[in-house]
């Protein structure tokens, strides 16, 4: 993605604020599924979900993008994400339906956290495009 | 270029030990365990501050002539809540892991690859996931329950408080 260039974009609710996703790395909106747990000590992971014989870790990014009052989670946002040469999905938990935009992808102002790697304005809303593999890096050092 | 998905490793059918820790259901190879046995036998480990021996060791069992180290598996998970009722001696290991419960036997026809965002111990602890229908269980790697390094201190201050008289049996 170039800034001032027109991209498309997955926004997401977590409670009253959205953020988004570049559309590219979004595989799908999926309904809520039981989430399994099991010890483990990755940061922002929560568990993993069985999803047509595949099984996809859950990366709760709610806390660290809102608070801890962030409201419960209804569906899964499905990323894929690369690591080394393989791609693999995980489920990020938001708390409401999702849109599919297409906006100028522009700078993050200087006061924004590093994991946000650009701003989209949707009219008067100004949505903080997320870099996950940054924000989850930085949760991971805190 | 298009991204290659993850796809679980091929494995032949392997027998499991399914056992719970801390309300978290565990599998483990049938062929690494000889025994699943009661609590009884077990005898305290209490090395003294100046071992550096693992914390998550603190019972030992004598079983057929050999001395076994006890690992507590819900301080090996960092779990609070366990009750521990069973201990799994392990084969070919001076090693036993005390767990909660241990539930039935159940056969695997794949293992699952941990997934790649699983970046923590939990890489080291365990040798992949399994379903049983919908149900993912972790099955562990026997080996991390105490490593070399661990088993070579666990030894050392349990001949180290045997040369003082004191019991370790």
């Amino acid at each position: 993605m170039t800034f001032g260039e027109e991209s498309s974009f997955v926004l997401f609710p977590l409670g009253e604020k959205r953020f988004a996703l570049p559309a590219a790395m979004v595989t799908e909106l999926a309904r809520p599924g039981r989430l399994q747990s099991f010890p483990q000590r990755t940061p922002l992971l929560t568990g993993v979900l069985a999803r047509r014989g595949r099984i996809v870790p859950v990366c709760d990014i709610a806390v660290a993008l809102v608070g801890v009052d962030a409201p419960p989670r209804k569906f899964y946002l499905i990323a894929n994400r690369q690591f080394d040469a393989r791609a693999e999905w995980t489920a990020i938990p938001v708390t409401g339906e999702c849109e599919l935009a297409a906006c100028v992808f522009q700078e993050p102002g200087e006061t924004l956290p590093p994991y946000v790697s650009g701003v989209i304005y949707m009219g008067a809303e100004i949505v903080e495009v997320i870099d996950l593999e940054q924000l989850i890096a930085l949760e991971g050092q805190a | 270029m298009k991204p290659r998905l993850a796809s679980a490793p091929p494995a032949a059918r392997e027998d499991v030990i399914v056992f719970t820790v801390g309300g978290f259901s565990l599998a483990i190879s049938a062929c690494v365990v000889s025994e699943v046995r009661s609590l009884e036998g077990l005898q305290p480990f209490s090395p003294g501050p100046e071992c550096e021996c693992p914390e998550k060791v603190s019972f030992t069992m004598h079983r057929n002539g050999a001395l076994y180290f006890v690992v507590d598996a819900a301080r090996q998970f960092g779990l609070q809540e366990a009750r521990p009722g069973r201990i799994l001696i392990l084969r070919l290991a001076a090693t036993a892991v005390l767990v909660d419960t241990a539930d039935r036997m159940a056969e695997i026809s794949v293992l699952h690859a941990l997934p790649q965002a699983f970046n923590g111990e939990e890489r080291r602890w365990y040798r992949g996931l399994a379903m049983f229908g919908e149900d993912v269980v972790p099955v562990v790697n026997h080996q991390a329950f105490l490593a070399g390094s661990e088993l070579a201190a666990v030894r050392s201050a349990a001949a180290a408080v045997h040369a003082k008289g004191v019991a370790v049996v």
